[in-house]
């Protein structure tokens, strides 16, 4: 094995690692859109959740 | 007596009627068109020179797809190149110090790129918007900054125009109204200040030409990333 940096290419991924990883162009992109839909979940979530009404009650 | 420093920078009217069309068809007029002789005059070839000495710096690095893009950014280059120039003459009015008009050339031409990359290679678009390398945790925190420094671009492009403009503009008027009052009160410093109006002039002219020239340039490395 040569000494030196490892651009990482001809690293063996596996599991999830092999589909979300920041060496492969393909494990960028998602990555990239994971996040996108972690935060636009986080959104809608809150967004729709609904507003706790204050119980009514009579004097 | 208050100097209004910023008339300057006012869309010019007459009469109600507004010149910004007037100041903006200028640097079309200027311009020679090519003639139908064999042979051009040296107003051409120097024009000429100069065109095609800028396609080969900004499209030889670019890939073929990238080279319809040439006369639209050699017309841009040049469009700004000579309004920036010519608003340096006394008493003229500088389009590209509204931020309006700077937007408008850099927001439309950015988005082209990007939509063109989003279109050709999608994968290697969102690629980008990760560095390579980037340890997982700081992954999402990097889409994100990466993501906003995609969209800061058109911003950038166009604030960085107007306010170099601006600034460069707004120091000629302050110092050579320095020299102008000074004159009778303190002649030794007024030429001083003259003098050092003389050298910010000299600096405004290289701006104007490296502004324009570093605008185009950026839009062409946008472009490069994506086509």
């Amino acid at each position: 094995i040569m000494g030196g940096h490892d651009a990482g290419t001809q690293q063996q991924f596996t599991g999830v690692a092999k589909y979300f990883n920041s060496f492969t162009i393909t494990g960028r992109r998602n990555c990239v859109l994971a996040t996108y839909a972690t935060i636009a979940t986080i959104f809608l979530f809150f967004k729709l959740k609904p507003k706790k009404q204050p119980a009514v009650t009579e004097k | 007596m208050m100097l209004n420093l910023f008339d300057q920078f006012m869309s010019p009217t007459l009469l109600g009627i507004p010149l910004m069309l007037l100041a903006l068809s200028l640097p079309w007029v200027l311009y020679p068109k090519p003639l139908k002789r064999w042979l051009n005059n040296r107003t051409l070839t120097i024009q000429s020179w100069f065109i095609n000495n800028f396609i080969k710096q900004i499209f030889l690095p670019m890939n073929t797809e990238g080279h319809k893009w040439a006369m639209l950014l050699t017309s841009l280059l040049i469009f700004l190149i000579t309004l920036n120039l010519l608003g340096l003459l006394p008493y003229t009015f500088t389009p590209t110090t509204q931020l309006s008009l700077n937007m408008a050339f850099a927001t439309p031409i950015w988005l082209t790129t990007v939509i063109l990359g989003m279109r050709k290679q999608p994968t290697h678009s969102l690629g980008h918007l990760l560095p390579e390398g980037t340890p997982t945790l700081l992954i999402p925190i990097l889409v994100v900054i990466e993501t906003i420094s995609l969209f800061i671009r058109p911003l950038a492009l166009g604030v960085r125009l107007t306010a170099n403009l601006t600034a460069g503009h707004l120091l000629i008027q302050l110092i050579a109204s320095g020299a102008y009052f000074l004159f009778p009160l303190m002649p030794a410093v007024a030429l001083l200040t003259s003098t050092l109006l003389f050298l910010l002039t000299l600096l405004e002219v290289a701006v104007a030409m490296i502004q324009a020239y570093v605008f185009v340039l950026l839009l062409s490395l946008y472009l490069q990333e994506n086509i």
